[in-house]
């Protein structure tokens, strides 16, 4: 007969006349108690053993059992109280009882309610009246929680279910296995067994030559833990921009390009910012040491300086700000993408820009802003336009529901806002998913005509722009962008961190 | 975003709604678009709102609006004033960097301690948003009583005060918040507030000034005079304001007017009178007459309003919804057109007012964009990605496939990490060696340029992970610059793949697998002849030639390198422009 390795432990070190519990085999065989009874199990299975399987019951004291094995149970404490102030001839005040007897707050319950199921005595309008005859030395519970705690059993189940409803008690049950040898078990063992060889690793030369037949193949600890891989994966902002990228392809939506050190023309004056708008200053743009773009259109730029200038349109008025070709000209970091919108719009990007259109980008923008946890120098900004005849405010409202919808964030409510490029212009905010606030999750707004009428356009845009890594902090509650984007980030939260779809 | 600290109690007495509980408050005013921010310690609610109803940075413009959006108030209104007493004379030798003046005076004002503090904090927002910092419109707020006029023209007129040009170094006057007498110079050089706001008069020969027949009383655009300073007691005021823009200062006086109307004040206009030398607006003229409350009108066509909200209207109800705004509207029928036009009148505290698409915006306030029932548009368009961003994203499929953890970097680095701690120069022909792109004036010496390349990001995010489980393979496909004049904005852009493999028996050939299999995916020929870099190890380094193109470099990163970013193991590492691996 030839059997496996653990097979073969295990039933060398059973009886056929002594029971052997799995746990004295496992120290025996020097193998892992699971892997005892597993081969238990297969050798029982193959009529070499008897397995006998019995029920134990312990019950562990909990900590408030341990307390009252120092100081007494409660409702023993009352009675003791109660025939020291003589409540046993006379009915005595219940608040009177438990200060003598030191009880406090939830004990004084526990004492009320035992005090009488027990038969120290009753209670009737707040007098407790102590029944004589009563023996708090020999009560069973008490009794039960010593013999428990100097580790002796107790036998009465009735009496251990009592102390768990007390929650004095915590019994547990575990399975007991014995195995016993059988006879055709004593009869092989004397005819010897061999040990069947296992192999760690089937090996090309075992397939051919057809000896995987003959082998055992050893067993793994298939529950163990495996050594730690990091797969490549795509970065969780990127993960999210492609979320985006899909819902606005979805929506009819096609994708931008353009530079991202720009003209102020295209990023600024285009959009209708007056030349001393503050963030236009040093301090909010990054310029760059760059020559200035000469050969913007210059009939475009005419019409542009034009608006800023006397406005649009019969009762158009201008900026009364100045306005210079050589800012408009000077190159710097686009603050926002919409300096994408503008060369598209315009058709210099050679767009097709006959109505109806939708465009978008999901691009970097800089803005020179104080780094802090929720602020970056550059960041992606998501930039939509939408144009056609006749769109109103509904429109964009109902193109935005949408929009977040996908991303859960529902309800979203309008605030009516300013931006010098958009009238009606709204600030979207929506409600946190985590933590309940408002929060605002994007700007909006129907182009001026300051904008449109110098590009040409003679039907409505209606756009809007939203940080990326806002709306990735709002899905995935990141506190500190910086651990995320930049040369800063962690490693090692960028490989735990769930993945986006 | 300018923010507003607003009493609610005040806000309650001057609406008249006594009723209103703080959070009814601040529903009404997040419908105006004013968002409650949070609490001062006084108890006041911080409001914060786009710069553009700047006639709303106190709480008597507040207010005046709440009045509005409740019916109480309806249509136009435009104070009273009375004839001008006061002549402010502006003389030849005031700066031609700060030419105009304007302003006001108002009498039996009811000024307490808390509208005083709500006067200072309008005169500082004006300040912050359309005065510019003071660069643009300076206010001055004079306790009349303390100025003694100067009788205008001799001796016919009346009394006048003097806006002209002083040596800087010239007459002396006690400044608020001291009790020294100083010049103009010794002000910016000493006084706080004149350290401040020193650089507005930067290359100034002569400082602005104001003078009564007492002498110099106001500094603008630094500081005004003790002399004149403003009590809780004050009751007559001398409002005053100087800047760039004559139509600048003319707007903001009016909403410092208004304010004031709103504690009582009675408007008194002043004669403004420019010297022939002196530099005037071409629009307005030498003589004027402040403040100006003349009331602008533009026109509205029935049907523009009702495709912008999206809803059906009749013209009683756009009328109401006008008056509602503060502004009062007919039916021009002088206009020949298919439909109803309204003629709107626009009140002189509205600064923001430039197109009548911006009353559109005021009629659906009033009539409340969240009533408004979003519609998703009945447009159909076609989606797509562009074909840059296609490739991207494929590359980025594949090296995530060659088990390289995808990075985000900044696109902005410093000269010492982008060029010196790789050992290279820029300039020179190197791969990554190209001419840096340079931020004018950079903010933070971290960020002083775009970067010529993409290994320095990685070796710095390798630089402070060293605490991080090995090996780390990581890739980044991002933006790269260099200044290049043959290009429409003067900067080159490209993206570029950039590659690390830092493990303790990182190779070449581990580096070269990769880059092989990447190309492969794209159908790309790669070819790595030597070639000398100073980023590598000599020896191990090879151009990264992709069909017959040089287009990136290849190898195991120098020690000197590997040390200056605190690395104890070897890298290989590679870069190569993106669009080396398109059709």
């Amino acid at each position: 007969m030839r059997l496996p390795d653990s097979q073969l432990a295990v039933l060398e070190a059973a009886s056929a006349t002594d029971p052997t519990a799995v746990d004295r085999l496992a120290d025996q065989t020097e193998l892992d108690p699971a892997a005892v009874t597993r081969a238990a199990f297969d050798l029982r299975d193959e009529g070499l053993v008897t397995v006998d399987e019995t029920t134990d019951t312990s019950a562990e004291l909990t900590e408030e059992a341990h307390e009252y094995l120092d100081v007494g149970l409660p409702e023993v404490r009352l009675y003791t109280a109660a025939i020291e102030a003589g409540a046993d001839d006379e009915p005595t005040s219940m608040g009177q009882l438990i200060g003598a007897s030191g009880l406090g707050g939830p004990q004084v319950d526990i004492a009320l309610s035992n005090f009488a199921r027990k038969g120290y005595g009753s209670i009737d309008s707040g007098e407790v009246a102590a029944q004589p005859d009563a023996d708090p030395d020999s009560d069973p519970e008490a009794a039960a929680l010593e013999s428990l705690a100097a580790g002796e059993s107790v036998d009465d189940g009735d009496l251990l279910d009592q102390l768990e409803r007390r929650e004095l008690v915590e019994q547990s049950e575990r399975t007991v296995r014995e195995v016993t040898l059988t006879d055709t078990a004593v009869t092989a063992l004397m005819e010897g067994i061999e040990a069947a060889e296992t192999v760690d690793r089937l090996t090309p030369e075992m397939l051919t030559s057809g000896e995987w037949a003959e082998v055992e193949f050893a067993e793994y600890n298939v529950e163990a833990d495996a050594p730690a891989i990091e797969g490549g994966r795509k970065h969780i902002l990127r993960q999210t921009a492609d979320r985006v990228k899909d819902v606005l392809v979805g929506m009819g939506f096609q994708e931008m390009e353009g530079p991202h050190a720009d003209a102020d023309f295209w990023i600024n004056d285009c959009l209708f910012m007056p030349q001393d708008h503050p963030a236009r200053t040093h301090w909010d743009r990054f310029a760059l040491d760059v020559p200035p773009i000469q050969d913007l259109p210059d009939q475009l730029v005419d019409r542009v300086e034009s608006a800023h200038r006397e406005g649009v349109g019969d009762d158009g008025e201008g900026y009364h700000s100045p306005w210079s070709r050589d800012f408009a000209e000077a190159v710097a970091l686009r603050g926002h993408t919409t300096s994408l919108s503008m060369r598209y719009l315009s058709g210099f990007a050679g767009a097709d820009i006959e109505p109806p259109q939708r465009y978008f980008s999901v691009e970097k923008v800089y803005r020179n802003d104080t780094l802090d946890p929720t602020h970056l120098l550059e960041f992606f900004q998501i930039e939509g336009w939408v144009m056609a005849e006749d769109l109103s405010v509904r429109d964009l409202m109902g193109t935005f529901e949408e929009f977040y919808k996908q991303f859960g964030i529902e309800d979203i409510q309008f605030k009516p806002h300013y931006n010098p490029y958009t009238e009606p212009s709204f600030e979207i905010f929506g409600t946190h998913p985590t933590t309940g606030e408002l929060v605002e999750i994007g700007n909006s707004g129907m182009f001026r005509p300051e904008v449109l009428e110098p590009l040409g356009i003679e039907c409505d845009v209606m756009a809007w722009g939203l940080a990326l890594e806002r709306l990735l902090m709002l899905m995935y509650g990141f506190e500190d962008i910086r651990d995320v984007h930049g040369t800063l980030c962690d490693l090692e939260l960028l490989r735990e961190t769930e993945v986006v779809y | 975003m300018p923010v507003v600290d607003v009493d609610p109690d005040e806000l309650r007495q001057l609406t008249g709604h006594d009723e209103k509980s703080d959070d009814e408050l601040k529903d009404d005013l997040f419908n105006l678009g004013l968002e409650y921010e949070g609490e001062t310690e006084e108890g006041f609610m911080q409001l914060e709102f786009a710069p553009d109803r700047l006639d709303r940075l106190s709480v008597e413009g507040v207010a005046r609006s709440l009045r509005y959006q409740y019916g109480d108030d309806r249509g136009l209104y435009v104070p009273d004033t009375n004839d001008a007493d006061w002549t402010f004379h502006v003389d030849e030798s005031v700066p031609d960097e700060r030419p105009y003046v304007t302003g006001a005076i108002v009498r039996d004002v009811n000024l307490t301690e808390d509208a005083l503090d709500s006067l200072i904090q309008l005169q500082e927002k004006l300040h912050a948003t359309m005065g510019r910092k003071r660069a643009k419109a300076a206010i001055g707020i004079h306790d009349l009583t303390m100025v003694k006029g100067q009788a205008y023209d001799a001796d016919e007129g009346g009394p006048s005060i003097t806006y002209k040009g002083v040596d800087p170094e010239g007459d002396q006057f006690v400044p608020l918040d001291s009790d020294e007498e100083m010049t103009p110079a010794e002000v910016l050089d000493r006084h706080e507030t004149g350290e401040t706001y020193a650089d507005l008069l930067d290359g100034f020969e002569r400082y602005p000034a104001i003078y009564d027949e007492l002498g110099l009383f106001s500094f603008p655009p630094v500081i005004n005079g003790r002399r004149t300073e403003v009590e809780a007691e004050s009751r007559d005021l001398l409002i005053e304001l100087t800047g760039t823009d004559q139509w600048t200062i003319d707007h903001i006086c009016n909403v410092i007017c208004y304010a004031l109307s709103a504690r009582g004040g009675t408007i008194e206009d002043v004669d403004i009178e420019y010297d022939d030398a002196a530099v005037t607006d071409d629009e307005y003229g030498p003589n004027l007459v402040r403040p100006d409350f003349s009331v602008r009108t533009k026109h509205l066509s029935h049907d523009r309003i009702e495709t912008v909200l999206g809803v059906d209207l009749d013209q009683h109800t756009v009328l109401d919804l006008f008056e509602r705004s503060g502004l009062s509207a007919s039916v021009d029928d002088s206009v020949d057109a298919d439909g109803t036009v309204y003629k709107v009148e626009i009140p002189p505290y509205r600064v923001d007012v430039l197109h009548p698409m911006d009353l559109i915006d005021d009629l659906g306030r009033a009539y409340g964009f969240n009533e408004l029932e979003p519609r998703y548009p009945d447009v159909g368009t076609v989606g797509g990605r562009n074909e840059r961003t296609r490739l991207e994203d494929a590359a980025r499929a594949s090296l995530v496939g060659l088990g390289f953890e995808d990075l985000l970097n900044f696109h902005m680095i410093s000269a010492d990490a982008n060029y010196d701690r790789l050992n290279i120069e820029p300039g020179t022909d190197v791969i990554g060696s190209g001419e840096p792109v340079e931020i004018t004036g950079p903010y933070s010496e971290d960020y002083t340029q775009l970067r010529s390349w993409v290994l320095p990001s990685l070796l710095m995010v390798l630089e402070n992970n060293t605490h991080r489980a090995y090996p780390q393979e990581l890739a980044e496909i991002g933006l790269a610059a260099a200044v290049d004049e043959s290009e429409n904005t003067n900067v080159a852009e490209w993206r570029s793949i950039g590659a690390v493999i830092a493990r303790h028996d990182a190779t070449y050939e581990d580096a070269k697998a990769r880059l092989a299999a990447l190309c492969a995916d794209f159908d790309a020929t790669l070819e790595t002849p030597a070639t000398e870099h100073p980023s590598f190890i000599n020896g191990r380094v090879a151009d990264v030639v992709v069909d017959g193109e040089t287009v990136g470099v290849i190898g195991e990163v120098h020690p000197k390198v590997l040390v200056d970013h605190d690395l104890e193991l070897p890298v290989a590492a590679f870069e190569l422009r993106l669009d080396a691996l398109s059709k």
